[in-house]
């Protein structure tokens, strides 16, 4: 999106800073005010936003999935974070720290998209530089670096040279790596991204596992199943702005249920006039399945069926997948910005 | 501590890169070459292997920064295993004089070992005399090295390896080229010889490592010239990396 | 417009690392200076100095002899004007000029530069003869050349060598890139050392073939006066005294 700088959010966000110092809640991991990211092009200098005035709150000890399409703004918000990129505006925290210092990654476990390496190190040379650097004392690092790459299935090979690896390899091997000095917040940028399912299992426990320690996770993802499996709430994202965050069971009660009714293949049925839209039928080769939109019209459909003699076989509701709505949401901003 | 161990990191890095190995073979073989080839130079076979073994050391070293050392924080940020360094608990100043320790203790390393190769040949030949002033020489050589060391990490966080690579080898030049700016700028007219004053000292002042021909007639040098390129050396390299530090605090990492 | 973030420990790492450097840039001046100012500098050909030969500084340029020679070249020049301000001392000239020719021996002012320089101020003109021979031998059809090692033998301190100097005139006037003054000087030369057969035929070859009429008036009055001389036998009615070349080195200290 390319605007002029200064949004009425950004000016709200300001006036509000202005007041005074802004102290963020103790209970939380993440704090975000305002933030954003403007990339201003060096020759026509048109502005681009990747992040527009950010508010965003993450409960110590929940899990949060970012979610949205690409160019959302979820890396953008992750990498202003972890101090790879600088806010133009607003302010962040983590746990109470502002980003700006690197105190505040002390107690912070990163791991990037597609992560990358020194291929000049093998598995445990690599955990045991990544816990030095995270503040452990040599022996506590190096027993550390041993105990997480065998806890992701690495430890049978520990001096195998990193350029051996394969991709699922280093991505478990990155999580090992954000893990490795026990950190209180774990931020994941698509943390499943090129693993098979057997990794994305694995993947899904340990962030399972940090939760049940009470650790904070904040993660990205493209791979809703394990959205809706894993996270708390879930903040969407769309063109550099967050839309909405809510638990998944609340977004999913906003959707309509739907019912689908199994029937034995029979004679066509013209579907009322009255129930148009409401009530549609896919004709397969062993059965027909009629689809209504508001199962409150349930009996009346069924009553329908029976009395045409229809054989019915089932009934099953069709609770919103947090996918089709995450395409609404997706086509409802595509809207918004064409209007 | 935290430069220690990107240090540490940037040390094992270099040393298994299979460049470093090459150039301390084609260091040794030179030394060789200069056994073979000193009867050509006609009674000046100790000049020869002299010159020509500390001329070695500079050269290859040089080529070390050019071909590794160039791309020692741009091959970071192009491969993004930055990132796995940033976003821990770390400053970009303890990053980057992490990484100059490191690469500066390879090179080191590097003309260590040379330096010695070539004093034993020397002592072998029996021209022990010439020792203290060989010795002398290769310690200039490597805190020119430390120096050129800096302006490639400096050039390597702003730029791609390529341009830091040309960066690198025009402040080279430029800087075995102080001696005649300075005497340039004494030449021309008050406000050019100025400006030409000033690049002559931007440009690092590399003709105050070399002792070369010095060490080659078995001169050693004096204790005033060692500590003032001991001195100018540890102040450049300072003012380098603060100047790349601040380059780099700005540098997003999109 | 809305305050940009809180950046204090950012932009205090930022100001700080411009501070320190700029007080560190000061040390780095300072430090430059005071070595410029205490310490020996490098004199500009002893890099040069002890190679055997050019021959052998050749192969180590790797197909960059031409430009090692002219750096070289900047050197040599660098060299005369430093010693030439100072103490007239050229104790290594015609060694590094001999390397620089040998480096590229196309060069042609080397030789010539090299070879004047040689003979006056380094008071040596047989290395400054062997010099111009040597360029000669190199560039066999420069007229120039032969020229200038003719112009070298008729300013020749201590006595004029007029015949090697007619020689190398003639030889000039017949190469394509010949000075126009040549073909005379040859015939100037050739009379001046008693050969007034030679020089006759000189100045009738300039006289008919001259296009400049001045010249072929001198010509004329030249050959009148051989003819002149030679009737009355008195030789040297037809040959200048010509003063004995010195070296004046302007400014000795």
């Amino acid at each position: 999106m390319q605007t002029s700088i200064g949004s009425i959010a950004e000016r709200q966000t300001a006036d509000r800073l202005a007041e005074g110092p802004v102290v963020p809640d103790a209970g939380l991991a993440v704090c975000i005010r305002g933030l954003s990211k403007h990339y201003v092009h060096p020759w026509t200098l048109r502005v681009t936003r990747g992040l527009d005035a950010l508010d965003l709150d993450v409960r110590q000890g929940e899990v949060m999935g970012l979610l949205g399409p690409n160019g959302a703004g979820k890396t953008t918000t992750l990498k202003l974070l972890t101090g790879l990129l600088k806010p133009t505006h607003g302010r962040a925290w983590l746990m109470g720290e502002p980003v700006e210092n690197t105190a505040s990654r002390r107690s912070l476990g990163f791991l990037p998209e597609q992560p990358y390496f020194y291929d000049y190190l093998n598995g445990l040379e690599y955990l045991e530089l990544a816990a030095r650097l995270s503040g452990l004392p040599a022996a506590v690092a190096r027993d550390r670096a041993r105990h997480w790459l065998g806890r992701v299935g690495l430890g049978e090979r520990p001096r195998l040279g990193l350029r051996k690896y394969s991709k699922g390899m280093l991505q478990r091997l990155g999580l090992a790596a954000a893990l490795v000095h026990d950190p209180e917040l774990l931020i994941l940028d698509e943390p499943m991204s090129g693993l098979d399912p057997f990794g994305r299992r694995d993947v899904r426990d340990l962030i399972t596992e940090q939760r049940e320690r009470g650790v904070t996770v904040l993660f990205s993802s493209h791979i809703l199943p394990d959205v809706e499996m894993l996270c708390d709430r879930v903040a969407i994202m769309m063109g550099g702005r967050l839309t909405r965050v809510a638990t998944v069971g609340e977004l999913v009660e906003d959707g309509a249920q739907a019912v689908e009714i199994r029937c034995a293949p029979g004679a066509l049925l013209e579907i009322p006039q009255h129930w148009a839209g409401l009530v549609s039928r896919t004709q397969r080769a062993d059965e027909s399945v009629f689809r209504l939109e508001d199962e409150a019209q349930l009996g009346a459909v069924l009553g329908w069926l029976l009395q045409a003699g229809v054989q019915v076989r089932a009934v099953t509701p069709q609770r919103p997948t947090l996918e089709s709505l995450f395409l609404a949401a997706a086509e409802a901003e595509r809207e918004r910005r064409l209007a | 501590m935290i430069p220690l161990l990107v240090a540490r990191n940037t040390f094992r890095e270099a040393t298994r890169d299979r460049v470093l190995a090459g150039v301390v073979v084609a260091g040794l073989a030179l030394l060789a070459l200069t056994q073979a080839a000193s009867s050509l130079a006609m009674g000046e076979g100790r000049r020869f292997t002299v010159d020509l073994g500390l001329s070695g050391i500079s050269v290859l070293g040089l080529l070390v920064i050019l071909l590794t050392g160039t791309s020692l924080v741009a091959k970071e940020v192009e491969r993004r295993t930055i990132y796995n360094l940033l976003s821990r608990p770390i400053t970009r100043p303890a990053y980057l004089v992490g990484k100059w320790i490191g690469f500066s203790a390879t090179l080191w390393s590097v003309a260590l070992l040379l330096g010695l190769a070539l004093w034993g040949l020397i002592v072998l030949r029996g021209w022990g005399g010439h020792g203290l002033a060989v010795l002398e020489a290769v310690y200039l050589a490597g805190l020119e090295l430390s120096v050129i060391t800096a302006l490639a990490v400096m050039f390597s966080a702003l730029s791609t390896p390529v341009l830091s690579a040309l960066y690198t080898l025009g402040f080279y030049v430029a800087g075995q080229w102080s001696y005649d700016l300075r005497m340039l700028a004494e030449k021309l007219p008050k406000e050019f010889g100025s400006l030409v004053g000033v690049i002559a000292n931007l440009v690092p002042n590399l003709p105050l490592f070399n002792m070369r021909t010095l060490a080659a007639e078995g001169h050693p040098t004096t204790w005033l010239h060692l500590a003032l390129a001991s001195g100018y050396a540890a102040v450049y390299v300072a003012c380098v990396l603060c100047l790349a530090t601040a380059a780099f605090e700005s540098k997003d990492f999109k | 417009m809305s305050p940009p973030a809180a950046l204090d420990s950012r932009r205090r790492r930022f100001l700080t690392a411009w501070m320190a450097a700029l007080v560190l840039g000061t040390g780095v001046f300072t430090l430059a200076g005071a070595a410029w100012r205490v310490l020996p500098h490098p004199q500009p050909l002893e890099e040069l100095s002890y190679y055997p030969s050019g021959r052998f500084l050749e192969p180590a340029t790797l197909g960059h002899a031409a430009t090692a020679a002219d750096l070289a070249w900047l050197r040599a020049v660098q060299y005369y004007g430093q010693h030439r301000a100072t103490d007239n001392q050229f104790v290594r000239m015609g060694h590094v000029f001999d390397i620089l020719t040998a480096l590229d021996p196309a060069f042609l002012p080397a030789y010539s530069f090299g070879a004047f320089a040689l003979a006056q101020e380094g008071r040596d003109f047989p290395a400054a003869e062997r010099l111009m021979l040597k360029g000669l031998a190199a560039n066999p059809t420069s007229g120039d050349l032969a020229f200038q090692l003719g112009f070298l033998y008729y300013v020749r301190p201590g006595g004029r060598d007029l015949q090697h100097a007619a020689e190398y005139f003639e030889q000039a006037s017949r190469q394509a890139d010949a000075p126009p003054q040549s073909a005379r000087f040859a015939a100037f030369a050739r009379q001046n050392s008693g050969d007034l057969t030679a020089a006759y035929e000189l100045w009738s070859d300039i006289e008919r073939s001259s296009p400049n009429l001045y010249l072929r008036e001198i010509a004329q009055r030249e050959m009148a006066r051989i003819r002149e001389a030679l009737d009355r036998g008195h030789r040297e009615q037809a040959m200048k005294r010509l003063t004995t070349p010195v070296v004046l080195l302007t400014g000795q200290p």
